[in-house]
Order: C-alpha cells, then sequence, then structure tokens
C-alpha cells in the first residue's frame, strides 16, 4: 500500500515538473493570437483586386458626417436655398450663427479630414506594401485616393481657408500638434492631387462609379475656375487669366473627349435605378441596406411626412424651400423646380406607388410653402427594397457633367461682362434646353450665377459659388446675402403654374448675423483649437516635395 | 451554581440529540467541563479519541461521567470553544477548561490562489458575509458592497433591473474607461466592466449562493493577480456543502417596487398656459386648442403611464451536507423582477451544485458547476423612453378610446408614445452561461499539496429586437424590422498550484505557494437583420423579405500565460512577512513588450501577541500592516499593437476596405503601485473592532486611447480609430475605516453597529499626450458638448462647463467699472449684442474667466467634481428574543452632479413638456409703459430669481442654457437603503414542525433618501461604466423603493 502510494506520488512530482515545462515551451505561441475578422498589412496588397479594394472604402464610409447633414445644411442651408428654423442642423448655417461647436460643422471637419487620412493610409500602405502589381496599376490605386484626397481639400480651402495639410497620418498621430497651411497652398496641394488623379486614372472603369480621368479633369476645372479669383483683394473684381484657361481646358477636355451626355431628363437624375449615369461624374456610393455608415440618410431628413418614407424617420416638415429660391424660378422651369422642391398640388409617381403616386398637399399654417423633392426616393416598395429606413440609397452627386458645362461657360466669361462665345453657349445652353427653357444668346456672370443655383439646388454647391464670387467680388457677395432679409421666418404662397412665390406671413424671430468677410469662413471646431492653438495662429507655408504635372494638357 | 429549569431542558435536548453509546471499558473517568470565567458548559461532547462510539455529554452542572482505556485520549469539543485534547493518563477525575473562540481570529478569508486566516493577513482585505446578502434586497452581487465595504464606493448606474454598477474600490486608477475590479468566482475570473449601464457581467451569479465576498484592496493583495489586480478584486466563494446531516433551505420573498420620487412636469393647464406665451412671443405658433387654458383638465401624466408599481418574487432552495468523505451542495434559484418602467425586466433561473470528495487519504477532488440562464427587457433603456415620456405633451393620449395607442396629432418636431413603444417594440436578451470547475489536490507530503485546477465559464448571449408596424396618432410606421444577434464566449484557465505548509522549531512558520496559470478568452458575434415582414405577429427573420437581409460576424480572443508565487513567513505568530511575485505575458501587447513582473512584499507585526501586552488585557487584538506591491492594466483592445484593415460595405463593388486603427507597437502595461498601512484594533474581547488604512496609489503609464484632434483622422464614421498609448500617471490616496461594535449584548437583546468610511483623492500627475488634456463629451441631437475634462494637476474628470455669476437685472449690468475706475461693457457671448435676440435684462451673466471681453469656449472652466469627498455606511442590528432588525444607511458626502436634462427640462422656450421651473422664467416689464423698446426701460417684474427669462432667438434659448454649473447640483445624500425586520419562530414550536428553522421578514430597501439633488436620483454612477462620465444624470433609470416580505425555512 505504502509503495503505491509513492509511486504516484513520484507520478504527481513529474506532473507537477512537466506541466509547467510543457506549456511554457509553447507559450510564445500560446500568445501570438491572429485576427479573423480583420486584416493585417503584410499579407494584403498582392494584387489588382486587392487594390481595389482598398480604394474602394473612400466612396461611403468615410464621407458620411460630410453627407449626413452638412452637404446641404451648409451647401444650401447657408446659401439659404432652404429654411428650417427648428432644425439645428440648418439653421445655425442660415442664420449664420455658426459656431465653432456646431454639430455638423465639427462632423464635417472630421469627415474631410477622415477621407485624407484613409486617402494617404491607401496611399502610403500601396507604396510601401504592394507586391506583384505593376507601377500602372499602383498609380491608378493612388490616383483614386488623391482625387478623393484633393477634393476634401478642395472644400477644406473653400470652407476654413487655411488649414492643415497631413500626408502620412502615422507620423501626425505622435506629434499632433502642428501648423496650418495658408489658403493657397491647400488649394495648390488640392490641384497637384487632381492633376496626379488626371493623368493617372483610367478613361474608363469596369466598375460604373469609380473614379475615371473625366471625374479629375471635371474636379480640377471646379478648382481652377475658383482658385482664379484668389488674389490679396477679395474686392479685385478680376480673376487670374492663365488659371480661367486652365479651367476652360480641363472642362472642355471632359465636355469634348470623354464621350459623355447629360441624362435627357433632369428628373431621372434623382432615381436610384440612374444611379452612375453617364452624367454623374463623381457620386458618393451609398449601399442599397447598406449598414448605418454607408447610407445616404438625407431622405429622413427632408422627407415630409411618414406616408413617404413609410417609416417614423421622416422628419422634413419643417424644412422647407426658402422663399428666397423659390423666387430664383424662372417661370418656364418648371422641371427643375419639380424635381428639386414639392410644390402645392404636385404629383409624384414615384412615391408610394402603391396607392397610385404621392400628391403633395401639405399646408404648413394654412400657407402653401414648399418642401424638399430632390432627395426624396420613397418607400422600400417604391424602390425595389433598395430604399430603407434612413438609407435612400440614392447616390450623392459631388460633380455632375452639367457642371462642367457650366465651368466652361464661366471660364470662358472670365473677366469679361458677357459673352457670346459658341462653345460656351452651345453648353450653357445644353444646361437649360434639357431644362425645357428656352436657350440664351449672350451669357453674363448673373446668368451662370441663376443657372447654378436652380440646377444644382439642394446639390450642396451654391455656397461654393458665393465663397468663390467672394474671393474677387466679395462686397458683392456680402451685400446679397445681407438683402436676403434672413431674420424674417417667411411663410409664402407658392403657385406652381406661375411659380411664382408670395411673402403671406413674416415674423422677425430670427436671430441672424450679418454676414461679413469673417464669416465667409468658418471657425475651426473648438476640439481641434483646444487641442492644437497652433490653428488661431498664422500658416506657416507648405513645403511641396513632388513635382508638379506638367504635361496634362499637351 | 443554581441548577436552573433550562439548563436541565437543554441537558435533555442533547441527550436526546446524541446517542447513548455502549459502554464497556476499563475505568471511569469523572469530571467538570468549564468555560474561562468557571461556567459550568452544558452538552459538551467527551468522545474517546479514535471511537465513534464511546462518547458522553455534560449536563447541567458541567458534569461528565465516562469510562474509557487508562491510556485514552479524550476529544472535547462544543460549540464555539476551541477544541481540546486531554490524555487520561489513568486519572479518574479531570477538570478541563474550553476556551472561547474568537470569530473573528479564527475567520478564514480567501486570498489569490488560497485561504489564510484573518489573523495571519498582511494586506487590506475585506470581507462581506453572507449575512449582509441576506438582509437586503440584492439581485446582484456587485449592489452587496454598497456601504459595506471600506474603500469600495459602489453606485447603480441604472435603476433597470439587472443593470450594472460602477464600483471604485480606491479610487480611480485608469482613464481608459474601465475601472471595475475583477471578480473570482470559485477561481472563475469575470471581468466587472461590461462598458454599458444596462448589461451586468455578473447577472449570471446568484447572491443567495455566496458564502463570502472577500475584497483585496492594496496591491500587496492584488498582486498575485498581477495582470488583472489593478482596479482590485473581489474575491466570491459560494456556499459548499459540510459534513453532517443534510441541510434543505428555502428563501423566498415577493416584493414590490415603486417609484420613489416624481418629477414635476407640467400638466395639460400649466402646458398650455406656457404655450400660450410661447405663442405670444413668436416662437410658436398659437394653438387654437388652448385659446381657454383655465376650462382644461390635467391631460396625460406622461410619467404615470411609463412608471407603475411593479412586482419581484425570488425564490431558493438548497440541499447541502455531506459525510466524512464527502459534500455537497445543490441550490436553485429563480428570481423575476418587472421593471418599474414599462419595457423593462429581468428574471433568472440558476442551477448549482458541487462535490468535494476524499478519493484517497492523500487525493481530494471535487467539481463546480452553475448554470444560469437570464432575459432582461431592454426596450426603455434602448429606446431612451424615459427621456420620451418626460417630453411627451399632456395634451397627447396616451390611448385611443378602443385601446390601441395613440399620439401626437402632427409629426413635426413631436417625441413618440413611450408606452406604446415600451410595450409594442421587442428588445431583449437571453443569457445562458455555464461556470464551473474541477481540481484534483494531491498531499504528496505532509504540508505538501499539489492542486490542478480546470475552470471555465461559457456564456451564450441571444438578443432579440423586433419593431412592429404602429400607428400613433399621426406617427406612422409601416416597416416591420427584426433583427437577432447571436454571441458565444469561452474562457478557460488551467492552474497548477503546489502549496507547502510547515512550522519548525515551534516558532517558524512558513507557507509557500507556486503555481503557473494559461488563460484564454474567446468570443464569437452573428448577427442578422429583415425588414419587410408580413405582420406584426411572427418575429423570426424567416418571416422577413430575405432582399432585406444583412448579417455581421465577427470574433476575437486573447491569452494570458502566467507563472506566480507567494511565501509566507510567521515568526511566533508575532511577526509575519507575506511576498508575492507574479510574471504575466499578454498577447494584448506586441512581442518584446507581453511580459512584466508584478512583485508585493507586506509585513504585520501582531503587537497583540507580544508578552507585554498580556498587561493590557482590554486590547484583545492589535496588528499593525505595512505593504507594498505593484499591479497591471492590459485593458486595451485586441491587436491595438498592429495595423488592420476593416471591412466596409459597397454597393456594387465586394468588399472595400479602410484602415481600421493606429497601431502602437510599443503599447506596454500600464502599471499601479501601492502602499498600504493598516491597524487592526479588537477592544473588550472584540467587542470593538477597528480596521483603519492609509493608502497611496500611483499609477503609471497609464493606458489610453490618445485624445487626438479630428484632423489626425481618428474621430467620426469611416475613421481610423486612434492608437492606445501609455500617456501618464495619477495618484489616489485615502484613509478608510471599518468600526464594528456591540453596543449592547445581554440574554435577550443585542444591539450591534457596523460603520464604514471611505475617502479618497485622486489627481493627474503627469499626461505625455501633446494637447494634455482628455475631453469627455455628450451628444445630444446634433449638440456635441465637452462635459467632463482631465489635465495635470487636477482630479480626473472634473465637470467643465461656464460659469453663471448672475442674471442681467437692469441696464446697468451690462456695464462695471474695472479696477481704475474705468467703465466697461460686461462680456457677452461671442457674436450677441444687448437686443432681444441678443443678450438682453433676464438673461444670464457668464464668468469672462479669460477676462477678454467676451464669453466664448475660453471661458469654460472646472465647475465641479463628481468624486465624493467620502463616502460612508452605518449599519445597525438589534436582536430582540426572536426578533432581529437591520438599519442600513448609505451616503456620499461631498460629490458633485449634473442633472443634464435640466437643460431642456427647464428651458421655457422647448416645445416639449418642461419642469414646473420652467414656467418660473424672468418676466420682463417697461419701467415706462409707453416708454420704447429698449433694455434702459426693462426690468424684471416676476419669475423665479434663477431663471433666465424665455427668449424668442434660439441663440439667445441655446446661450442660456448653455452647459453651465447652473445645472450642476450637490451630490450629497444620505439614504436610508435598508431596513429588514425579522422574527425566528421560537425552537419549541420549529421542532414540533421538525425544522431547524423559520424566519420571516419584510424588508424596505431604498427606503428613503436624504438629499436636496432635483432630480430623480442622486446616485447616479458612470455612464456606460466610463469614468470619465461620472455623475452625469442623463435621464437615468430611478433605482425603485422595494418593499419585501420572505421566509426562510431550513430543516
Amino acid at each position: 500500500m505504502m509503495k503505491k502510494m509513492k509511486t504516484l506520488n513520484k507520478l504527481f512530482l513529474g506532473l507537477i515538473i512537466t506541466t509547467p515545462l510543457l506549456l511554457n515551451s509553447c507559450s510564445d505561441s500560446f500568445l501570438n493570437i491572429q485576427p479573423n475578422d480583420k486584416l493585417t498589412l503584410d499579407n494584403f496588397f498582392q494584387s489588382e483586386s486587392d487594390l481595389q479594394a482598398s480604394t474602394a472604402g473612400l466612396y461611403n464610409k468615410v464621407w458620411f458626417d460630410f453627407n449626413d447633414k452638412f452637404y446641404y445644411g451648409l451647401g444650401d442651408g447657408r446659401s439659404n436655398n432652404m429654411y428650417a428654423p427648428y432644425s439645428d442642423y440648418i439653421y445655425p448655417f442660415s442664420d449664420l450663427t455658426e459656431t465653432s461647436l456646431t454639430g455638423p460643422l465639427v462632423l464635417a471637419w472630421g469627415s474631410f479630414y477622415n477621407v485624407i487620412g484613409q486617402s494617404n493610409n491607401v496611399i502610403n500602405n500601396i507604396r510601401k506594401n504592394s507586391k506583384n502589381v505593376t507601377e500602372d496599376q499602383k498609380n491608378a490605386a493612388i490616383a483614386e485616393a488623391r482625387f478623393m484626397r484633393g477634393t476634401a481639400y478642395w472644400y477644406l480651402a473653400s470652407l476654413w481657408g487655411n488649414a492643415i495639410i497631413v500626408e502620412d497620418n502615422t507620423v501626425l498621430v505622435n506629434h499632433p500638434v502642428v501648423n496650418t497651411s495658408p489658403r493657397k497652398d491647400v488649394f495648390e496641394f488640392a490641384m497637384r492631387d487632381l492633376e496626379f488623379a488626371a493623368k493617372y486614372l483610367p478613361a474608363t472603369v469596369s466598375q460604373a462609379g469609380r473614379l475615371t480621368k473625366w471625374s479629375a479633369f471635371g474636379m480640377l476645372s471646379r478648382v481652377y475656375l475658383s482658385y482664379s479669383g484668389i488674389s490679396v483683394d477679395p474686392n479685385s473684381g478680376v480673376r487670374d487669366q492663365a488659371y480661367l484657361d486652365l479651367a476652360a481646358k480641363a472642362a472642355k477636355k471632359v465636355s469634348e473627349e470623354s464621350g459623355l451626355a447629360l441624362m435627357s431628363s433632369y428628373a431621372d437624375l434623382y432615381k436610384i435605378e440612374n444611379n452612375n449615369n453617364p452624367e454623374s461624374l463623381f457620386a458618393l456610393q451609398w449601399v442599397p441596406n447598406g449598414d448605418y455608415g454607408v447610407t445616404n440618410t438625407q431622405q429622413a431628413y427632408f422627407a415630409v411626412a411618414s406616408e413617404i418614407t413609410g417609416d417614423d424617420a421622416a422628419w422634413g416638415y419643417y424644412t422647407m424651400a426658402s422663399a428666397n429660391v423659390m423666387s430664383e424660378y424662372e417661370t418656364a422651369d418648371s422641371l427643375r423646380r419639380k424635381a428639386t422642391y414639392m410644390a402645392y398640388g404636385d404629383h409624384y409617381a414615384e412615391l408610394e406607388k402603391a396607392n397610385g403616386g404621392y400628391t403633395y398637399t401639405v399646408l404648413h399654417n394654412s400657407k402653401k410653402c414648399c418642401n424638399i423633392k430632390k432627395g426624396v426616393v420613397g418607400n422600400t416598395t417604391d424602390n425595389n427594397g433598395k430604399s430603407t429606413r434612413m438609407n435612400s440609397a440614392l447616390n450623392t452627386y459631388m460633380l455632375r457633367l452639367a457642371e462642367v458645362y457650366l465651368n466652361y461657360a464661366e471660364a470662358v466669361l472670365g473677366n469679361n461682362s458677357s459673352t457670346s462665345d459658341a462653345t460656351a453657349l452651345l453648353y450653357f445652353n445644353k444646361v437649360r434646353t434639357r431644362a425645357g427653357i428656352p436657350a440664351k444668346t449672350s451669357i453674363s456672370y448673373e446668368d451662370i450665377r441663376h443657372e447654378r443655383r436652380v440646377e444644382f439646388a439642394m446639390e450642396g454647391q451654391y455656397w461654393y459659388d458665393e465663397v468663390s464670387r467672394a474671393y474677387y467680388k466679395q462686397q458683392e457677395v456680402l451685400d446679397r446675402i445681407n438683402t436676403e432679409k434672413r431674420d424674417f421666418i417667411d411663410l409664402y404662397d407658392y403657385d406652381k403654374t406661375s411659380n411664382t412665390c408670395t411673402i403671406k406671413l413674416n415674423t422677425t424671430a430670427r436671430a441672424v448675423n450679418q454676414a461679413t468677410a469673417q464669416r465667409m469662413l468658418l471657425p475651426y471646431p473648438e476640439s481641434e483649437v483646444v487641442q492644437n492653438p497652433l490653428l488661431k495662429q498664422a500658416p506657416v507655408k507648405y513645403t511641396f516635395t513632388e513635382d508638379k504635372i506638367t504635361d496634362l494638357f499637351n | 451554581m443554581k441548577v436552573t429549569i433550562k439548563k436541565q431542558i437543554i441537558f435533555l435536548f442533547f441527550m436526546l440529540l446524541i446517542p447513548i453509546w455502549a459502554v464497556a471499558q476499563v475505568m471511569t473517568v469523572k469530571g467538570t467541563v468549564k468555560d474561562d470565567k468557571s461556567e459550568a458548559l452544558v452538552g459538551v461532547s467527551i468522545l474517546e479519541a479514535g471511537s465513534t462510539t464511546n462518547g458522553t455529554i455534560t449536563d447541567v452542572n458541567g458534569n461528565f461521567v465516562i469510562k474509557v482505556a487508562r491510556n485514552a485520549k479524550l476529544n472535547i469539543s462544543y460549540i464555539g470553544y476551541n477544541k481540546t485534547v486531554v490524555n487520561v493518563n489513568g486519572r479518574s477525575v479531570i477538570n478541563i477548561e474550553l476556551k472561547e473562540q474568537s470569530r473573528s481570529l479564527n475567520e478564514v478569508v480567501v486570498v489569490g490562489y488560497g485561504n489564510m486566516r484573518r489573523t495571519d493577513l498582511t494586506g487590506a482585505v475585506t470581507s462581506v458575509s453572507s449575512e449582509a446578502i441576506d438582509k437586503s434586497v440584492v439581485t446582484s452581487v456587485d449592489q452587496i458592497l454598497q456601504g459595506r465595504a471600506a474603500g469600495v464606493q459602489v453606485q447603480q448606474n441604472s435603476g433597470q433591473p439587472g443593470a450594472s454598477s460602477s464600483i471604485r474600490i480606491r479610487g480611480i486608477n485608469s482613464v481608459s474607461g474601465s475601472n471595475e475590479p475583477v471578480y473570482v468566482v470559485d477561481g472563475v475570473i469575470i471581468d466587472g466592466n461590461s462598458g454599458s449601464d444596462t448589461s451586468n457581467s455578473l447577472s449570471s451569479i446568484n447572491p443567495s449562493d455566496i458564502l463570502s465576498m472577500d475584497i483585496l484592496k492594496d496591491a500587496s493583495a492584488t498582486a498575485i493577480y498581477g495582470s488583472r489586480g489593478a482596479n482590485g478584486v473581489i474575491m466570491i466563494t459560494t456556499k459548499h456543502g459540510k459534513s453532517g446531516e443534510a441541510k434543505v433551505s428555502y428563501n423566498g420573498y415577493v416584493g414590490l417596487q415603486e417609484m420613489p420620487k416624481k418629477l414635476d412636469m407640467l400638466n395639460l393647464q400649466q402646458y398650455a398656459y406656457l404655450k400660450n406665451a410661447r405663442s405670444a412671443a413668436s416662437i410658436v405658433q398659437p394653438d387654437n386648442s388652448f385659446v381657454r387654458p383655465d376650462l382644461l383638465g390635467a391631460g396625460t401624466d406622461w410619467q404615470d403611464e411609463l412608471f407603475s408599481k411593479a412586482l419581484m418574487t425570488s425564490h431558493n432552495l438548497s440541499i447541502t451536507g455531506g459525510s466524512d468523505k464527502s459534500t455537497y451542495a445543490f441550490g436553485a434559484g429563480y428570481l423575476n423582477q418587472d421593471g418599474i418602467a414599462t419595457g423593462s425586466g429581468f428574471e433568472r433561473f440558476t442551477l448549482r451544485a458541487n462535490i468535494d470528495t476524499q478519493v484517497k487519504k492523500w487525493l481530494k477532488s471535487g467539481v463546480n458547476l452553475a448554470l444560469s440562464n437570464s432575459t432582461q427587457k431592454l426596450t426603455v433603456s434602448d429606446e431612451s423612453l424615459i427621456k420620451t415620456a418626460l417630453r411627451q405633451i399632456p395634451s397627447v393620449a396616451a390611448r385611443n378610446a378602443d385601446g390601441t395607442f395613440d399620439g401626437p396629432q402632427t409629426t413635426d418636431f413631436v417625441v413618440t408614445n413611450p408606452l406604446g413603444m415600451a410595450l409594442l417594440k421587442e428588445n431583449y436578451n437571453e443569457k445562458t452561461a455555464i461556470r464551473g470547475n474541477i481540481y484534483l489536490e494531491a498531499t504528496i507530503l505532509k504540508g505538501l499539496t499539489y492542486k490542478t485546477e480546470l475552470s471555465f465559464n461559457f456564456g451564450m448571449d441571444n438578443t432579440y429586437k423586433f419593431s412592429p408596424s404602429y400607428t400613433f396618432g399621426a406617427l406612422v410606421n409601416n416597416v416591420i424590422e427584426s433583427e437577432r444577434s447571436k454571441s458565444y464566449s469561452k474562457y478557460w484557465v488551467l492552474r497548477n498550484l503546489i502549496n507547502y505548509n510547515t512550522t519548525f522549531a515551534k516558532v517558524h512558520s512558513v507557507n509557500l505557494m507556486l503555481g503557473q496559470e494559461a488563460q484564454k478568452s474567446g468570443w464569437e458575434y452573428l448577427d442578422g437583420y429583415r425588414s419587410g415582414f408580413v405582420s406584426n405577429v411572427a418575429h423570426d427573420l424567416n418571416m422577413g423579405d430575405a432582399t432585406t437581409a444583412k448579417n455581421q460576424g465577427s470574433s476575437y480572443s486573447n491569452t494570458l500565460s502566467s507563472y506566480f508565487g507567494r511565501l509566507f513567513y510567521s515568526y511566533d505568530d508575532r511577526y509575519l512577512l507575506t511576498t508575492t511575485m507574479r510574471y504575466d505575458g499578454s498577447s494584448q501587447l506586441a512581442e518584446g513588450h507581453r511580459w512584466a513582473w508584478f512583485p508585493s512584499a507586506a509585513l504585520a507585526w501582531k503587537v497583540s501577541n507580544e508578552s507585554f501586552m498580556k498587561e493590557i488585557p482590554a486590547v484583545y487584538n492589535l496588528k499593525l500592516r505595512l505593504g507594498w506591491g505593484l499591479v497591471g492594466n492590459q485593458n486595451v483592445p485586441n491587436y491595438a499593437y498592429t495595423s488592420l484593415l476593416t471591412s466596409v460595405q459597397t454597393a456594387n463593388w465586394g468588399t472595400g476596405l479602410l484602415s481600421g486603427n493606429t497601431a502602437n507597437p510599443n503599447l506596454a502595461w500600464e502599471t499601479t503601485s501601492s502602499s498600504n498601512i493598516g491597524i487592526d484594533l479588537g477592544l473588550f474581547k472584540n467587542r470593538i473592532e477597528l480596521t483603519a488604512d492609509v493608502y497611496y496609489k500611483r499609477t503609471n503609464n497609464l493606458l489610453l486611447q490618445l485624445p487626438l484632434p479630428a484632423y489626425v483622422g481618428t474621430t467620426g464614421m469611416g475613421s481610423t480609430s486612434a492608437p492606445w498609448g501609455n500617456v501618464g500617471s495619477i495618484e489616489n490616496k485615502g484613509i478608510e475605516l471599518a468600526l464594528n461594535t456591540v453596543n449592547v449584548e445581554k440574554k435577550n437583546f443585542s444591539w450591534k453597529s457596523t460603520f464604514v468610511f471611505s475617502l479618497n483623492r485622486n489627481k493627474v500627475l503627469q499626461l505625455n499626450s501633446e494637447t494634455g488634456v482628455i475631453n469627455a463629451i455628450i451628444s445630444e441631437g446634433s449638440e456635441t458638448n465637452i462635459v467632463t475634462r482631465t489635465e495635470v494637476g487636477q482630479p480626473i474628470a472634473q465637470f467643465y462647463g461656464y460659469k453663471v455669476i448672475g442674471r442681467f437685472e437692469k441696464a446697468t449690468d451690462f456695464y462695471y467699472k474695472d479696477a481704475n475706475g474705468v467703465i466697461k461693457p460686461t462680456a457677452l457671448p461671442t457674436g450677441m449684442a444687448i437686443g432681444k435676440n441678443g443678450v438682453w435684462i433676464g438673461d444670464y451673466i457668464f464668468q469672462d474667466v479669460n477676462k477678454d471681453g467676451v464669453i466664448d469656449d475660453q471661458d469654460r472652466t472646472y465647475i465641479g467634481n463628481p468624486e465624493p469627498k467620502f463616502t460612508y455606511g452605518i449599519g445597525n442590528t438589534f436582536a430582540y428574543k426572536n426578533w432581529d432588525l437591520t438599519i442600513f444607511l448609505t451616503g456620499s458626502y461631498g460629490n458633485k452632479v449634473v442633472n443634464y436634462q435640466r437643460r431642456w427640462f427647464e428651458n421655457p422656450a422647448t416645445s416639449n413638456n418642461v419642469l414646473y421651473e420652467a414656467t418660473q422664467y424672468a418676466v420682463l416689464s417697461k419701467i415706462d409703459p409707453a416708454g420704447p423698446d429698449d433694455y434702459r426701460n426693462i426690468y424684471i417684474s416676476g419669475g423665479d430669481p434663477y431663471m433666465p427669462r424665455m427668449a424668442a432667438s434660439s441663440a439667445s434659448s441655446t446661450s442660456n442654457f448653455r452647459y453651465s454649473d447652473r445645472f450642476l447640483e450637490d451630490g450629497s445624500y444620505l439614504r436610508i437603503q435598508n431596513v429588514s425586520l425579522g422574527y425566528s419562530l421560537p425552537h419549541a414550536w420549529t421542532k414540533m414542525l421538525k425544522i431547524e428553522n423559520l424566519k420571516i421578514y419584510a424588508n424596505l430597501q431604498n427606503l428613503y433618501t436624504f438629499s436636496v439633488y432635483k432630480g430623480y436620483d442622486p446616485e447616479i454612477g458612470s455612464m456606460n461604466q466610463n469614468v470619465l462620465l461620472t455623475g452625469i444624470d442623463n435621464a437615468r433609470y430611478p433605482s425603485p423603493r422595494i418593499y419585501t416580505f420572505g421566509l426562510n425555512l431550513t430543516f
């Protein structure tokens, strides 16, 4: 008995000694855990499809916080295309009372920098980690990312002026307190990105909606045109002819060489089935039935009532067209008006199909005001399941061919008071003809301004037109804003047959700020200034390291 | 000495219980057994050693007679007294004196990987016994600790059934979010951090199964847990069987819960008056139905609609017992708690079994299994329905005449029907957990044991969400959605322990423990969603439209490998030394930074065991303790040290990718070193017991996700998450006291008191981030607000906002004279001028902190600290004959809380319902009624002196109700946490019923709170257990008042 026990004891002793050793020997592998739901960098960027997957993420999620509210809140709210006295994501912009804490402003700033940061990661990861791919494939993917980055910088330059230029986020993470660069450098940075994109992006793509070189030339026409007005004097009244020429060249390249054309019907542009139509040069690609973050939420903020969306996400009753924009429409311009703003009695066959269409008969305090139509696509069954709660799945236009046409006309007009240039008129009138309104024989800046406002209303554009104009005719812009009587809450009767807007009731409870030179720029978000006091200091010139591309228009 | 009748009865009683053994022995031994006060002891068991049959008991005079062999040994035992062995040695008369046991001196405390006598402890350890659990109505173990353990601050994050608490052991150790301790339940390590208000990681444990909880507080006690010990360790021991006759116990209660307090929201009439005033001020359009407010009734009281009295029931049954070789315990428990808010509730079923058996003389084995299944309804919290109920206006009806739900008549800027949402929306989770361990323990040599143990914890969590179609007045939802998710977690730890116990030369007592363990946690998640359901009836995904399907899946795992040891040495039971060492390797960190050492050492001196102390009999126990140790924290997300790509959905292009995180390959352990000086003092035979500790802790290499500006690309949708780094250090220092007294101890009456006091101060010593501050934000609507800030030289997470220094009462308030007598304009908010739509009479004056003449974001400052100056608990237990009464109070003093929702509920311009205070806005009148509408012609003619005016412009309204100290309140409170009255049936009766014990009791939980706080409840906790968002009441679910009646039965 005792002997047996001793044997067992020895066995146990053996176990004691060996067990920890055994475990120890495999300890290091025990502590090496590989993720199963994510990829590590070293096993990726090894084929063209890897590269394409790495840029695919730049078309939706990173822009979400921009698209959700700021796209229209700033782009149309600030430029008085809309009026939403109770929506704090719109009225601070239209009232010029936004602060460094205004939610959508903070989110949009972050969104632009997420576009930039993720684009930088793509560019740097491809440069560092890619294997088994050709130089052309690498450049095409990098060009896609640089287009995104350049576009984000154009927004930053337009809205905040001086901005922080980042090329490598892994460096910035460790040293985040850096200086801003002056607006001109931010523009230059954006232009270089877009020029690279124009050079290396392909002319055609197999995946519809991907960027092409025409996207880049189109975007360049916008940026050159905008930049041409910048000088030390915001009231110089003249634009830089060199950049006007570049804008015209870029626009012309797209118009003449791309083979693309306008959609025949303006209203069809805003239907899900026409996502990535030939007129669309750059659009954010939202995912039907996608997870929150890759979704287009705008319909939920615009839809006037639950009956349109079929769910409780329809918060647009008090998000209306301003009286000011309704008065902008020419009498004959009803196609565009109806596709953009709903007027009393309008019938939309594409909404509430199950009930034979939707007729807009909403009154605001018994007045016939107009709610938003553009971006409103209807409920799930109207769209074959593609539109769901807080997700219309409609692409967000960032650049349309129509804009490139108008950019061309504006660049040709240049510093002249009017132009009758045949090509300029050709493209300008293509936009008007499509809208079913008479062509013009001579165009002035005012014609172009009007056309842009109406054509792109509720596409987040008009404020940037004002900003670009204010680079060289600031007082004109400030006067225009300050005479719009934004401090009145207007309730109006809009008559859709005559396209006339009659102000019926106004109260003076809106506390608005005057437009000033200072207010043409947005404040940096407070969280940023708190963390980086250098934002409040003078910008420091940016040192460009790569050579400028010069052979784009040869 | 008089022989009382009672003593005779007791004698008879014992005679009945103990069989009379047959006697046939060599000699007769007589004697008396007395205690150390020479009182005779009745019913003392005297048993011949080695025999199980030859024995007797003492009679009423303490006398005994026994026939034994001349050289026999007698085992003398008596409950409550030390066992004694007497050698007969041929003596025929033996008088024996038994020494009374001291309960506390022999108490065994569970420490890391072993047990110790309480008297041998060198570190700071507090224990909470099952008695405390029995005396209160708790549904989760964390609630037991409240006010009962010095140095442990417990705050429930929500009153929602099944919700979590925020537990801080000795202050805040980390800024990374989790400061929750870990719990070691029968060897299974459970992290107290769930990161959520509603989900409690301890919800699977039935408090009735717990025998004791031992809280390891200082690092000399927790260092043995190394990497897991940074926030303290709470050892939970469940009930095990004892050899002897089987015992069956039942404990059950039924309780009624109710709202302890209602907020004074406006009724319909008050609301109509206010709305009319708002339309008069051109804020809203006039409401035609409010033309004659005086004719209106009270309207809907949405608090009454959402909240109601709610039932809770609990049943627990346990069977324990065992033979000499094996012991067992089985238990089953059931708890059903409806929430006081409709759309909340918690139901739990638990089963437990353990067996310990002596397989061989040298081998012991045991298995312990616990199963739990719980269901928690979350509609009210996930849908923020309390906030909705407070906001909903009294003119909206809850139900239509036919019983269906009503709702607002328009869809613009209205809130939904909270009752309808609570009842119609399905939102609950069901969690099933199996926890257990199995061990083998071999005694290799005398004093040397080897134990190998496998513990595991499997969890299966299912969540169920279904959103039906509904019509609430004008609010229509036709989209029917369903979401189901499953997660599965698996944790195991394999442990090998060697323990050696020896005493040599009589005075050197040594205990050496060496151990090794390997742990692995894994987690998997699968989620599915569909909409397009045909009806509201069937909720499973298959009934939805397949084209709307969405799904997700993810997983992670992490491992920890550890080696550790403890050496305990005691010299003559006077000088004690404990040293521990642990070496941990974690998969959470990069190679090269994975492994770390965590040492500790502690000394104790039992002064009362010194010979010179024999002169001072009043001092029963006196021990001085001194300890130091180092513990770690590796609480970072998985794979934080390497760069990863995460997937992004695209419309037509397959899976897209984005960078998921910013790697920090140099990420290292967060370490906390702590020192502790303590004293344990027992006076007058421990009728007064005092434990006092003073500590200092310093946490270095603080782990934090770096607070970076947004331009780094680390915030918002599609961002790369910011890297985790080791950013700085903080300190905590404090004092804690625990005093237990026996105030009266008479035959029929006793009164015992406990008093627990904790004081902690924390300070940030260093922050290495370039920006130097850590802000915590709250987003409400489209407003994102910094609410707390953490900065070097300051306590952690103080409230950070504007300071209101007054109100513009008259025109001259717009100007002031500076030090030089120069008249200057009072600072106004940026972009605002004097005017009705800007700053006007009746608006708040904010402090111009940086004195730049304008109120902007630079004028925010620290406005209050959520950390209490001290917290305390006071317990009194009275026993009279068969009655016992316990009154238990807890309190917190000197902490500030933010009543965040007052920013909207006190704003008279708000379109939703508001508090009564909102109607007391500053009423403005003209000084000269015929004069101009100029600020010089305006004065405040009415309203509450602390309320601003009703401002028509949103800018003015937003400015007055900006996040300021106006919404800061004193969070001090004293709560009658518990009053429990019990009656035990006399033994004479219970004996007849053949039961051992029957007790009935009534319990009042959360009876009353003394507090000036204006919200529901000053006990607020931390939002989602985030330490940076402590003390912010954002429509927290109030803790209910509970009346329970229960029954304890043992037979």
